[in-house]
């Protein structure tokens, strides 16, 4: 089942290098392509402006002391799926994002592997 | 009143009523009395005009005299003042009077008089006309009866009731002017605001201390809140204010923001209060005004935020914390198979993580400077096998717990391969601030002295923790190279840029 998402396309926003590392080997190990890290919303909005194909993103709510939202607006505009990563769970996020597919750190590599499939629009297999 | 004193001679009719009246001017001198009251006090009518009520009649020799002459006082004052009538249910009072043997005596009297304002017809008080009753009688017979035998009809009926309820009232007069004095201090001095609002207006009628100091000492009594608080009738206090005087339902608010501006075009100044605005009805159960109470909670309400915004950061910390450590384990899993030396390497990482939480603690979290920070990572290996050179550098919390990490894999490094794993070898660790405008921090690790090592085929998780921290977090550049002589490691990252 982790198929499903091999070959996808995923930028990851995560200011920290060891949590970034972490989401690099629990992708890599189900097939993804990483694009990224990036470490600061700046450069994140620079890759969603490009011509970088991408099919998903996670997103850390709280990079280098600035929200994440401006790249989740830039990519719900490119029609891009993404998965908030927050310390606060769903709860913690403005209501305008509730109920976008959100993973809660620490986390599992399942627990990744199902937002992102939610996000993608992708039952479980 | 003038039809009928043409009719009737009120002159005749005062003078022969069996009622004693005086009268007194502004200055309580006396202007004029009836037979009755001369009769009462045995004096004459010379002997008073123009003379001062309180000289002719100075307190007696009682123990309450002194106090008694005061409320007497008091009683003109006020008519004086306000422009209404007065009651004096009971006074003690006793009077001079010609003794037996001619000289004056003090007779003991209790008198219970009304003060009625005579006016002009501006309105302005001229004059005072005192009725008086001797109720010295009723008193004593009150007294006689009460001391001997159960109490009759009489007694209840005059004795008893009558005078009773006479000095109850009084009693209760005296303790409602006290009460309302003290009640007014309190209410003055209270911590809290405390306002009353008259009428549909709502005019300030009363206004407190902290009331005056919470809108700046403006001068707001005796206007209408409209006016006088032009600010708040914008924020839906006007509107409260009416609802409250329309239908009578008090209203409450809790930590409302009040945005008050102290002068005209300048700041608003934002008070977080507790409030309440009840209706105040008179006899009849009519609105008449609004009591308004309040109590600045300012300091509570910022408080309560910084709290919530200090637990918010804490939970995002630990969680990122316990993500960090996750991330550690795993990888660390990936590159030791064998469950011990797992253990060893996981170990050595968090106590390196903690080593640099436990700098930063002690400032604070304000940072740390970056020689503290070398020599709690590396000094496991022994002190004196590593030089440090280089000036003090403060590193923010961020910077100084990646640079923590960053110097662990090093120094592991180094012990595992490199100069500190032979007996001779040893590490210089040189750094220098450079470029004043935009100020880099440039360190050179390198290792002398031990056996060379050969550039890995495999880049391991140590190798990559370093690049990855350094490029990352920190926005540097990381040069890793394995010359003849030791390895090296060159450094280089900006110290404007804030990293959260």
């Amino acid at each position: 089942m982790t198929e499903a998402l091999s070959g996808r396309r995923v930028l990851i926003v995560e200011d920290e290098s060891l949590v970034a590392m972490l989401l690099e080997t629990i992708l890599s190990d189900m097939g993804c392509a990483v694009v990224g890290p990036e470490s600061n919303v700046g450069d994140g909005l620079r890759v969603v402006a490009s011509e970088i194909d991408l099919d998903a993103a996670l997103l850390d709510v709280n990079v280098a002391g600035q929200e994440v939202f401006p790249i989740a607006e830039a990519l719900k505009a490119r029609g891009v799926p993404f998965v908030f990563s927050t310390g606060y769970g769903e709860s913690g996020l403005p209501e305008h994002w509730r109920g976008n597919p959100t993973v809660q750190k620490p986390f599992t590599d399942a627990a990744i592997r199902d937002a992102l499939m939610a996000a993608m629009n992708m039952g479980m297999v | 009143m003038r039809k009928l004193a043409k009719t009737i001679d009120l002159v005749a009719a005062f003078d022969s009523s069996p009622n004693p009246y005086m009268l007194l001017d502004r200055d309580l001198r006396f202007a004029g009395m009836n037979q009755a009251y001369l009769d009462i006090t045995q004096r004459t009518r010379e002997a008073l005009i123009g003379h001062h009520v309180m000289e002719i009649f100075a307190p007696g020799d009682a123990p309450d005299s002194e106090e008694e002459g005061r409320r007497l006082r008091a009683s003109f004052d006020k008519v004086l003042s306000t422009g209404q009538p007065d009651h004096l249910a009971i006074l003690h009072y006793p009077v001079l009077i010609p003794g037996p043997d001619g000289t004056p005596v003090f007779d003991d009297r209790f008198w219970s008089c009304t003060h009625t304002p005579i006016k002009n017809e501006a309105g302005e008080v001229t004059h005072i006309l005192q009725h008086t009753s001797d109720v010295t009688d009723l008193l004593r017979l009150r007294y006689k009866i009460g001391e001997a035998e159960p109490t009759s009809a009489l007694d209840a009926m005059v004795g008893g009731e009558v005078f009773q309820r006479a000095v109850k009232i009084e009693a209760n007069n005296q303790r409602l002017e006290a009460e309302r004095k003290q009640l007014t201090d309190m209410l003055m001095n209270a911590p809290g605001f405390v306002a009353v609002l008259n009428g549909p207006d709502h005019i300030i009628q009363f206004c407190n201390d902290a009331c005056y100091r919470l809108v700046s000492h403006r001068d707001i009594l005796g206007q209408p809140v409209r006016d006088a608080l032009p600010e708040l009738s914008d924020q839906g206090h006007l509107d409260f204010l009416n609802d409250v005087f329309e239908t009578g339902e008090p209203v409450y608010g809790r930590q409302r923001a009040f945005a008050l501006r102290h002068a005209q075009d300048g700041p608003l100044d934002y008070r977080y209060i507790d409030f309440a605005y009840q209706p105040i009805r008179d006899d009849a159960g009519h609105i008449v005004g609004i009591f308004v109470q309040g109590h600045d909670v300012t300091d509570v309400v910022l408080a309560a935020e910084r709290q919530k915004l200090m637990i918010d950061e804490l939970n995002h910390r630990v969680k990122n914390t316990l993500a960090t450590v996750q991330s550690i384990a795993m990888q660390t899993a990936r590159t030791h198979e064998d469950p011990s030396s797992f253990a060893a390497a996981f170990q050595s990482r968090i106590l390196a993580l903690s080593h640099t939480h436990d700098l930063l603690t002690r400032s604070h979290w304000e940072g740390a400077d970056l020689r503290a920070v070398l020599e709690h990572e590396t000094k496991a290996h022994g002190l004196g096998r590593l030089t440090l050179n280089g000036p003090h550098v403060a590193l923010s919390p961020a910077r100084a717990l990646s640079l923590g990490m960053v110097f662990h894999e090093l120094a592991t490094n180094a012990a595992k391969y490199g100069a500190l794993a032979c007996g001779d070898g040893r590490v210089i660790v040189d750094w220098r601030l450079a470029d004043q405008k935009s100020p880099r921090l440039e360190i050179t690790w390198r290792e002398l002295g031990g056996a060379p090592i050969p550039e890995p085929e495999r880049r391991g998780f140590g190798t990559r923790l370093i690049e990855r921290n350094v490029r990352h977090d920190l926005h540097g550049t990381v040069q890793l190279s394995y010359p003849s002589q030791g390895f090296c490691a060159e450094i280089s990252l900006p110290l404007e840029m804030e990293i959260a």
